[in-house]
């Protein structure tokens, strides 16, 4: 990346279409359970909350994790 | 720089991912929904309209039902098979127990707990067919005719939705037109015979009840029962879900009837007398039958109780639907592995093969051993509904995943198996406890 006192370049990296797939999936799945985990302490389920609370923290900190992983990467290649 | 770009990808990346949650989830759910059937609500897509139900094929040897008190049937077996004053002996037994539990208050027996099912069970308790709110005949509303107005005639579609909707404000869950089937009428009820006669207007004798030829149509309801009190079966709360359902069942086609008959037609209202109401429920796409041998909807499951209404009022007729019930039966058996007494049947593929007098023969089905179930009725307070509670299909309506699993079901046999598994890895079907019915702030109705 180019840089200097006066200006700066902003690169920007153009994803394979499958990451977004992979985006949006998780997406997906995230809000679902997230709605589940809601709805079946509604509904008196706990434990099927409990499963979905911890399907809910597992997406979000594997999500996390790869993002970040991602990110060193790039950061090397750079 | 190097954290800007950063920034600005991770943005890219939230963005997208809002627009997907904001517009893929709700098109999903609109997807899973689809658009308006004949059950009188909307319905999803994976709900197909078929031309003949998915089982109950049936054969010359149906015919109709005795009309048989199931009680007295089972009164006759046990007398039979453990002699004369069993019976008596074993309600006597029930009686001496469930006063045991409500003094050591033992959970869902209590006194408290005892009286709200009684409570519950109240109007269906009071009611007889032919009398007070089940009249054959107009009970109080006024006819077109004294209202000088004719009669209100619509096009067959416009009369079954507006049936439809008068329905469902009077506590249908679902509600379907089917055509009348005389071999689903009770041969008789209340020591009297049941016959159609050509006459226009229904009638009770002193001798019969007499529906007229002219009565094509039955209006076919299911009630959905409280999930909240019917997870708690098998206990006095879980009755009080039965006989709530049933209250409810009649208030509904009482109040139809009425309204029928204000119409300028005539309308007999029936709960579980009269006649079967299983086949006019399959018949009118409500739902499917299933290994319970009971009715399973897409939306309520089998947690429901059903009536119907008679009628000459020309209206157009529903199809049955088809949601893979009949394919996911064969691999669940949840509710056979369930049910304390085995009533329930573990065969694999559905049978001619009847259990017992209690069985109508002649059409294909899962057939239970009704003796057993009510057996074990009398070890409990006046029902269990177990089965209705574990099968997958009785799910609340507040989680979409729920809608996704029966979707999948739907189109997808193969993944029967797994959500089995998954069912009972989300602990769903297990009885909650039943005080903490009573703990909660504002016991509220939970329904599909």
């Amino acid at each position: 990346m180019a840089n200097d006192a006066n200006s700066f370049t902003i690169t920007i990296r153009k994803r394979p279409w499958w990451f977004w797939v992979v985006v949006g999936f998780w997406t997906l799945l995230e809000v679902l359970f997230l709605q589940t985990a809601l709805a079946s302490a509604r509904e008196s389920e706990y434990r099927a909350a409990a499963i979905s609370w911890t399907v809910v923290g597992v997406l979000a900190a594997g999500g996390v994790l790869i993002w970040f992983l991602q990110g060193r990467s790039r950061t090397r290649a750079d | 720089m190097e954290s800007e770009g950063k920034q600005t990808g991770r943005r890219a990346l939230l963005t997208a991912a809002g627009l997907i949650a904001a517009g893929g989830v709700p098109a999903a759910v609109a997807l899973l929904e689809g658009t308006s059937t004949g059950s009188g609500r909307k319905r999803a897509r994976w709900v197909k309209s078929v031309d003949h139900p998915t089982l109950g094929d049936k054969t010359a040897e149906f015919r109709r039902f005795s009309g048989d008190n199931i009680f007295e049937i089972y009164k006759q077996l046990i007398t039979a098979r453990e002699g004369e004053g069993s019976f008596e002996a074993e309600q006597a037994a029930k009686a001496k127990r469930l006063a045991g539990w409500m003094r050591d208050r033992k959970p869902g027996f209590r006194l408290p707990d005892h009286q709200l099912s009684e409570g519950a069970w109240t109007l269906m308790k009071s009611i007889k067919p032919g009398e007070g709110l089940l009249s054959w005949t107009r009970v109080a509303v006024n006819t077109p005719a004294e209202l000088g107005v004719a009669r209100h005639t619509a096009s067959q579609e416009e009369m079954a939705e507006t049936v439809k909707a008068a329905a469902r404000l009077y506590g249908a869950g679902l509600v379907g037109i089917a055509p009348m089937n005389e071999s689903y009428v009770n041969l008789r009820q209340a020591k009297k015979d049941i016959v159609f006669e050509s006459v226009e207007v229904p009638a009770v004798t002193e001798t019969k009840f007499v529906i007229p030829r002219t009565m094509k149509w039955v209006v076919a309801i299911a009630i959905p029962m409280d999930l909240d009190l019917l997870s708690r079966a098998p206990t006095s709360l879980g009755d009080a879900a039965t006989g709530l359902g049933y209250s409810h069942s009649a208030f509904t086609v009482a109040s139809l009837a009425e309204f029928i008959r204000g119409l300028g037609y005539q309308a007999i209202p029936s709960v579980n007398d009269t006649a079967l109401s299983v086949p006019f429920a399959v018949e009118s796409g409500i739902g499917e039958l299933s290994r319970l041998n009971k009715l399973v909807t897409p939306e309520f499951g089998p947690a429901v109780r059903l009536c119907k209404v008679f009628t000459d009022l020309p209206m157009a007729c529903d199809k049955p639907v088809d949601f893979g019930l009949v394919e996911f039966c064969k691999k669940c058996k949840k509710c056979a592995e369930s049910c304390p007494s085995g009533a329930l049947s573990f065969d694999d593929e559905p049978s001619f093969k009847t259990r017992g007098p209690w069985s109508n023969p002649g059409h294909k089905a899962w057939f239970e051993d009704s003796y057993l179930c009510f057996q074990h009725w009398q070890q409990v307070d006046n029902g269990c509904g177990i089965c209705l509670a574990s099968c997958p299909y009785t799910k609340a309506a507040q989680a979409w995943v729920h809608d996704v699993v029966k979707a999948t079901a739907s189109v997808a046999p193969a993944a029967d198996g797994l959500i089995r598994i998954m069912d009972n890895a989300f602990g769903y079907g297990r009885q909650h406890d039943p005080e903490q019915w009573w703990a909660k702030d504002a016991p509220t109705r939970v329904r599909g």
